[in-house]
């Protein structure tokens, strides 16, 4: 080759004559070696080094997240598919890929385009975990004035932003749940196509789920011609849908741009959990409140019979099993709404009311107190749904002298560390009402008490999720408060007994939820089985139903999954 | 960087650029920092145009830093600080900016008096950050000297004199000469000798990364074979090209005029180490 093309930097020599020139602005001995102590420090002496691992603090990467770091910078040159099963951090190795170019001055901005419900979390994650100071876009005129910006995908590829954007040259583009890029007739499709961009990183767990052409189109967005052209493409790879022809030359052709770790492989691997289900007794003032709930509630449906109405009473069907307290809050506010104009309560409510003051104590936090006095001195996160009841428990644990602290998502960012620290440093149980959400890692602790149950299996797993996940050292123990004769045993029976998802790892939980829920959210579900019944059988019986359901669109899910692999890798690594 | 380097060289900076050390624990320090050090670290450009513009006192903040976050001051809130850490960062851009230009003396040593007066030898010193860009990217930092008066270059120059003890005012007795080069004359040497010095290094990362620009441009026109969408392929070809041309591109980090005694025996003695 000739030679290789050098730029010298000369804007300095005027600076340095000047100073000749006046005798003036001369920096010590001192300055003049700290400067090159800090340069040392700052260079990058060979090209195959991952520097970002040194400087980050507070979080460790897993060994298969640093690999496909290594494997994207080093062997795919920075256009990659990440294409990880769900939940083994592909945001992480997002991350550490983008850190390590910035770090190495080869990146100096970069954009992020994801669903708008995951902006925050990517500008939190970037931020907190590499100190990248990701912004999130909110307005327009942040386009030019911040390096680094998290964007929903449906708001940049229209205008007046898109023109921004394709305006810019970007040195590094991420697109999040980058499946919605498979057609190359979308507009999705045709703007990630258009950006001028240096590196891209295309990250989903499911690179494939009909046809092999979705490959051809992410493939393009990358390197295009990889997979021959179109037309050849087809007449080579693609024999019919889903199947490759040619499989194992489109298979290499593909593992030079895709990486995908999935759970089952080696060095990926959890702790046990064990799931108890503690069953509570109501006490005699409690029951009658929950039957007066369910009647009044009841009897609200047989008179309206629209669903849609109820789901206000829903909540409080949800509290109800949760404390005396959080029913207070709802039925106080519902019938400040439904009764303002009238001077007196009415009968109805008048008696709940009445019923709601007859309960003085609750059997849950009993419960609650015992288990917790028992596990002492190891630490226990405690998850209720409703404000109401954690505010009540940590008044409760107070007073028998355990040490709690409260942690939900409208603390600002500053007491949310706070909380976290005096829990990890003194405290003995964290009340949580939040699960999602990021800021709340607690590997350190193994048990956790589901004082009252999500009608939501995701935002069980998100709670699961907080302590079961990489870095946890011991098996997890989880308590299931199930009061009995509610419909609190019966969804803790569903959850539980007929789909598992305390015990198993259901990676794909999101998508097969997708499936079953197409009319009604399990919710809403519930809500029905619940007062469409005429009894407890009936209500198992339309549960196993719903069972039944989830485990048909598992079965299907886990097929695709399988397809998917056999596509990739050619067989199912068991 | 470890935490334990991470403070003494914080320390040792903040020492130098004129911020007091309030108070100092193994775990944490607290320093008040100077008006320049505020404006480099603390990133504030508004208070310091509204300071300026009304022309009142101004308040330098004062920083508590902590390098070991399982010991945080619990008398007032620190702030970690540890090498990934933006603080740093800026900490070290700030150092850099700091020393960019000397201009320096040898000391005898302590105690040598003469009364003899003799010329010093001025040397000019450039350090250069060399980095090697591609679609990955190395750095090396190289220092070269020239002696003024007889355009000797001499590689490594900064770890050569960086034991002598060093003085910014012209001791007593003591003179400088005109050197025979100028300034810009002794830079282009320098410059030129650095050059060689590319030119003749090991190339294979240039003509592997070569090979992968001309690989993917290959693989565009199989994509593209005919006309119908150049402007697409042309945006394509530009942006492999800015993902992997090879090239070199040199900044510099500081520079100094040297002055010493009995140049020669120094830099012999260099030699045989």
């Amino acid at each position: 080759m000739k030679s290789i093309p050098i730029r010298m930097d000369r804007t300095w020599i005027s600076e340095l004559q000047n100073r000749v020139e006046q005798d003036t602005l001369w920096s010590s001995w001192e300055a003049f070696q700290l400067a090159i102590e800090a340069a040392e420090a700052e260079s990058i002496p060979s090209f195959d080094s991952l520097v970002c691992l040194k400087q980050l603090y507070g979080f460790e990467p897993l060994p298969h997240q640093i690999e496909v770091a290594k494997k994207v910078i080093h062997q795919m040159r920075g256009r990659a598919i990440l294409a990880d099963e769900v939940g083994l951090g592909k945001t992480i190795e997002a991350g550490l890929v983008l850190k390590e170019y910035l770090l190495r001055g080869l990146v100096k901005n970069a954009l992020i385009l994801v669903p708008s419900s995951l902006v925050l979390q990517w500008t939190r994650e970037l931020s907190q975990k590499f100190q990248i100071p990701a912004m999130a876009q909110k307005k327009e005129w942040m386009w030019d004035k911040y390096d680094f910006l998290v964007a929903s995908i449906d708001t940049a590829k229209r205008e007046p932003h898109r023109a921004h954007i394709l305006n810019k040259h970007y040195d590094m583009i991420i697109v999040d749940e980058a499946h919605k890029l498979k057609n190359r007739k979308t507009q999705n499709w045709q703007f990630i196509n258009q950006v001028k961009k240096k590196y891209l990183l295309l990250l989903t767990a499911t690179p494939v789920q009909n046809e092999m052409s979705e490959l051809f189109n992410l493939v393009t967005l990358l390197k295009p011609g990889q997979l021959g052209k179109q037309n050849d493409f087809k007449q080579e790879y693609v024999a019919g849908k889903r199947l490759a022809k040619n499989e194992e030359q489109l298979r290499k052709e593909v593992h030079r741009v895709l990486i995908r770790n999935k759970r089952r492989d080696g060095d990926i691997h959890l702790t046990k959990r064990m799931v108890k289900t503690i069953p509570i007794t109501l006490s005699a003032p409690e029951r009658a409140l929950y039957n007066g709930i369910s009647q009044f509630i009841r009897t609200r449906y047989h008179q309206e019979k629209d669903l849609k109405n109820m789901l206000s009473l829903l909540v409080l069907q949800k509290e109800v099993c949760s404390s005396r307290d959080a029913v207070f809050h709802t039925l106080f506010k519902l019938f400040q709404q439904h009764e303002k104009n009238s001077q007196y309560l009415s009968p109805e409510v008048a008696h709940l009311t009445h019923l709601l003051k007859q309960v003085t104590s609750s059997s849950k936090v009993k419960t609650a107190i015992q288990l917790i006095q028992e596990l002492s001195p190891e630490k226990v996160v405690l998850f209720t749904e409703y404000r109401a009841t954690q505010e009540m428990i940590v008044r409760e644990l107070a007073q028998v002298g355990i040490y709690a602290v409260p942690f939900r998502g409208g603390f600002k960012r500053n007491k949310k560390d706070w909380m976290m620290e005096l829990f990890k440093m003194r405290a003995q149980v964290l009340v949580a009402t939040e699960a999602g959400g990021e800021g709340i890692n607690l590997q350190f602790c193994h048990h956790m008490i589901n004082f009252d149950m999500p009608w939501n299996p995701m935002k069980v797993e998100q709670r699961i999720g907080r302590i079961h996940r990489f870095g946890q050292k011991e098996d997890v123990r989880i308590y299931n408060f199930a009061t009995m004769d509610t419909i609190e045993e019966h969804i803790i029976w569903l959850l539980h007994e007929k789909i598992q998802l305390f015990e198993t790892v259901i990676g794909e939980l999101e998508t097969i939820l997708v499936k079953v829920e197409k009319k009604h959210s399990f919710e809403q579900s519930v809500m029905e089985m619940m007062l469409q019944s005429e009894n407890d059988t009936e209500i198992r019986q339309r549960m196993k139903q719903w069972s039944d359901d989830f485990q048909d669109a598992k079965a299907l899910v886990t097929a695709e999954m399988k397809q998917q692999d056999v596509l990739l890798n050619g067989s199912i690594k068991s | 960087m470890d935490q334990l380097k991470v403070k003494s060289f914080t320390k040792r900076y903040l020492t130098h650029q004129g911020c007091s050390i309030i108070e100092e624990f193994p775990s944490f320090l607290t320093t008040q920092l100077s008006i320049e050090v505020d404006k480099d670290l603390l990133n504030r450009p508004y208070y310091w145009m509204y300071v300026e513009r009304m022309q009142i006192q101004p308040q330098p903040a004062t920083l508590c830093l902590v390098f070991d976050p399982d010991q945080p001051p619990t008398h007032r809130n620190g702030e970690y600080l540890f090498f990934g850490a933006p603080r740093f960062r800026m900490l070290l851009k700030s150092a850099q900016k700091q020393g960019r230009f000397v201009r320096l003396y040898q000391e005898e040593p302590n105690g040598f008096r003469s009364n003899i007066s003799q010329a010093y030898d001025q040397w000019l010193c450039l350090n250069f950050k060399v980095s090697y860009l591609c679609d990955v990217k190395k750095d090396r930092l190289v220092s070269i000297g020239i002696h003024m008066h007889s355009g000797e270059i001499k590689d490594h120059f900064y770890p050569t004199i960086q034991s002598i003890p060093w003085t910014s005012k012209l001791p007593a007795h003591r003179f400088t000469q005109t050197p025979q080069l100028t300034l810009m004359e002794a830079i282009g040497e320098i410059e030129y000798a650095l050059q060689e010095q590319l030119q003749n290094e090991d190339r294979t990362w240039a003509e592997e990364a070569l090979e992968r620009l001309n690989f993917e441009r290959s693989l565009l026109d199989i994509y593209y074979p005919d006309n119908s969408q150049q402007e697409e392929k042309k945006q394509r070809e530009t942006e492999i090209i800015w993902q992997y041309h090879p090239r070199i591109e040199v900044t510099i980090l500081n520079a100094g005029l040297f002055h010493l005694l009995n140049t020669y025996k120094i830099m012999s003695h260099y030699d045989k180490m």
